[in-house]
C-alpha cells in the first residue's frame, strides 16, 4: 500500500506550543493515516500529552497547522465543537461524571451534542457497554467501580460518539496493574475493528501487539520513528536507546 | 456576614473560619452542640416563662409579633432567591476568560464588599427610587439581592473552582460547548459542595434582613418597634424581638448542619 493513497486523518505541520518560555512542542510535524495505530513514548514532560491536546484544541498552539480529517483546527472560522464530536479521547484520570450513572456517562453527549433520541442513544450505550464488558454496571456511579472499570466506561462514553479518531492519553498509568490488561483489551479489541488511534503509553507489549508506528518524544520534539521491531531491534538514537534501556 | 472559602484559603493549613453567621453545631463539635442545644432550650424556656408569668405586656408582644416574622421570612427567601441568580452569573463572570465580562463581574463584587450593608440598603433604595416608584417591600428585597448576590457569587465561584478541570476538558473533548457543560457537568457537581455555605448565607440573610426595618418595611424588628413606641416598653419589647431572632437562627442553623452531614456522608 503507497502512502499516497490513504487518507491522512490528522497532520500537524512545524507546530510549536509554548508555556510561558517553556517549549512544550517544537516543531512538531506528524502525518497520521486513516486507521492507523500510532504509540508515542517519551519522558515525562517530553510533551506527549501536549501534543496529543493540541490535536482536539484541549492546547492551543502557537505555531503551525493541525489538520483534522481536513479542517484546519486552528482556523478561526473553524467551529471546534464539532471537530471534537469526531475525536475521542481518554485520560490517565478517566474523568468521568461522578454525579451521573455509568449510563448517563454514556447518553450525555450523544444527546446534547450528537441531538440522539434517549432511545438512540439507550440503544448505542448498552451495545458499547457490552462491548467494554461492564453492561452489568449500567445503573451504578462510578465511584462504586474499580480505576479498570471507570476507565472503561471513559472508553465507552468517547466511543458513543461514533468518532474517527481515537486518542489515549497514558490510558493505564494511573491503575493498579492487575487493571492494566482488562483495559489493553479493550483498546486492543477496538484497535482490530480498524479505530485509528494515537496512544501515549508504556506499555511496550502494548506497542508491539497492535502500533503500525511508533514515535519517540524529547524535549518537546519527535526524536525517532519507525515500526515496534525497529525500537526493540535496532533504535538509532542515543537519546532512544536509553529511554528504552530505562523502560524495558 | 458568613465568611467565604476561597480556594486559596483551602490550601492553606488551617482554615480560620470564624464568621457572625450563628455557631453552626456538628457531631465533631460536642461542645458547639452542647452550647446549641442550651441557647434553643433556654431562649425557648425564658419566653415561656415570660409569657406565663409576666404576660403583661410579654404576651401582648408575643401576639403582636407574628406578622413581622412572616415578612422576615418573605424578604429572606425572596432576597436569596433573587441573589443566588445573581450569584450564579457573578460567579461564572468571575471565572470568565472574557475581560469584560470578568471585570464587570470583579467590580461589582469588589463595590459591594466594600461598603457596609446598611449603606447599600439606602443608597439602592433611595436610588431605585428616583427611577421608579417601588414598594418598600419590593425595593428592599432588590437591594438585599443585589449586595447578598456578590456574597453568593464567590461561593459560586468557589463552588465551580473546586471541580478538578479534568471534569471540564472532558466534557468539551466529547464537543460539548462551554455553556453545555458548565449546565450538564460542572454546576451539578458545584451544587453539592454550595449547598451549606448557601445554608449559611440564608442564616445570616435572614438576621441581616432586621436591617429592612430602616426601610418601611413590617419586619419583625420594625413590629417590634412599632409596639414598643406605642406601649414604651422598649425593653421588654427588645427582649422578645431578640429570643425571637435566637429561636429561629437556631433552628435554621441546625436544619443547615443536618444538611452539612447528609451531604458529606455520600
Ligand atoms: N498547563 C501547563 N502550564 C505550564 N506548563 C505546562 C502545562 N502543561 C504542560 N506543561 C509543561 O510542558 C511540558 C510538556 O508537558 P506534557 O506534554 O504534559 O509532557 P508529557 O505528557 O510528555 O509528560 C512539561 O515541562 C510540562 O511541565
Ligand atoms: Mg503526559
Amino acid at each position: 500500500m503507497s502512502t499516497e493513497t490513504r487518507t491522512v486523518m490528522v497532520r500537524m505541520r512545524n507546530v510549536y506550543k509554548y508555556f510561558g518560555q517553556l517549549r512544550a512542542l517544537n516543531n512538531v510535524s506528524l502525518d497520521i493515516y486513516d486507521g492507523e495505530k500510532v504509540v508515542v513514548i517519551g519522558p515525562s514532560g517530553s510533551g506527549k500529552s501536549t501534543m496529543l491536546r493540541s490535536i482536539n484544541k484541549l492546547e492551543t498552539v502557537d505555531a503551525g497547522d493541525i489538520i483534522v480529517d481536513g479542517i484546519n483546527i486552528n482556523d478561526e472560522k473553524t467551529n471546534i465543537n464539532r471537530v471534537r464530536e469526531e475525536i475521542g479521547m481518554v485520560f490517565q484520570s478517566f474523568n468521568v461524571f461522578p454525579h451521573m450513572t455509568v449510563r448517563e456517562n454514556l447518553n450525555l453527549a450523544q444527546m446534547v451534542v450528537r441531538k440522539r433520541t434517549k432511545e438512540e442513544a439507550a440503544a448505542i450505550s448498552k451495545e458499547l457497554l457490552t462491548k467494554v464488558g461492564i453492561l452489568e454496571k449500567a445503573d451504578q456511579y462510578p465511584g462504586k467501580l474499580s480505576g479498570g472499570q471507570q476507565q472503561r466506561v471513559a472508553i465507552a462514553r468517547a466511543l458513543a460518539m461514533k468518532p474517527k479518531l481515537m486518542l489515549f492519553d497514558e490510558p493505564t498509568s494511573a491503575l493498579d496493574p492487575e487493571m492494566i490488561n482488562e483495559v489493553l483489551d479493550v483498546m486492543k479489541k477496538l484497535a482490530k475493528e480498524g479505530m485509528t488511534m494515537i496512544v501515549v503509553t508504556h506499555e511496550m507489549g502494548f506497542a508491539r501487539e497492535v502500533a503500525d508506528r511508533v514515535i519517540f518524544m524529547d524535549f518537546g520534539a519527535i526524536i525517532e520513528e519507525g515500526t515496534p521491531e525497529h525500537f526493540f531491534k535496532n533504535p538509532t538514537e542515543e537519546r532512544t536507546k536509553l529511554f528504552l534501556s530505562q523502560i524495558l | 456576614m458568613a465568611q467565604i472559602k476561597s480556594n486559596k484559603a483551602q490550601t492553606r493549613k488551617t482554615v480560620i473560619a470564624i464568621g457572625d453567621g450563628p455557631a453552626i453545631p456538628s457531631k465533631k463539635d460536642a461542645g458547639l452542640f452542647t452550647a446549641w442545644r442550651v441557647s434553643l432550650v433556654g431562649a425557648i424556656a425564658i419566653i415561656a416563662f415570660l409569657v406565663t408569668f409576666k404576660q403583661d405586656p410579654y404576651l401582648a408582644i408575643l401576639k403582636f409579633v407574628p406578622d413581622g416574622i412572616l415578612i422576615t421570612f418573605q424578604v429572606t427567601v425572596e432576597s436569596i432567591i433573587l441573589a443566588l441568580v445573581i450569584g450564579l452569573f457573578t460567579g461564572l463572570g468571575r471565572i470568565s476568560k472574557n475581560r469584560i465580562i470578568n471585570g464587570i463581574a470583579s467590580v461589582y463584587v469588589e463595590v459591594i464588599r466594600g461598603i457596609p450593608l446598611l449603606v447599600q440598603l439606602f443608597y439602592i433604595y433611595f436610588a431605585l427610587g428616583r427611577v421608579v416608584n417601588l414598594p418598600a417591600m419590593v425595593s428592599a428585597i432588590i437591594a438585599m439581592g443585589i449586595c447578598y448576590g456578590a456574597y453568593m457569587g464567590e461561593i459560586f465561584r468557589a463552588g465551580i473552582e473546586s471541580i478538578h478541570k479534568g471534569q471540564m476538558e472532558a466534557a468539551r473533548s466529547l464537543g460539548m460547548t462551554n455553556a453545555q457543560a458548565m449546565r450538564h457537568v460542572i454546576l451539578p457537581q458545584a451544587f453539592k459542595t454550595i449547598l451549606p455555605p448557601i445554608g449559611n448565607e440564608f442564616v445570616a440573610l435572614l438576621k441581616d434582613s432586621s436591617l429592612v426595618s430602616i426601610l418601611a418595611v413590617s419586619d419583625l424588628l420594625r413590629r417590634g418597634r412599632e409596639f414598643a413606641s406605642q406601649s414604651f416598653n422598649y425593653f421588654e419589647t427588645y427582649t422578645m424581638v431578640a429570643l425571637v431572632y435566637l429561636v429561629i437562627t437556631l433552628f435554621l442553623s441546625k436544619i443547615v448542619s443536618i444538611m452539612e452531614e447528609r451531604i458529606s456522608v455520600d
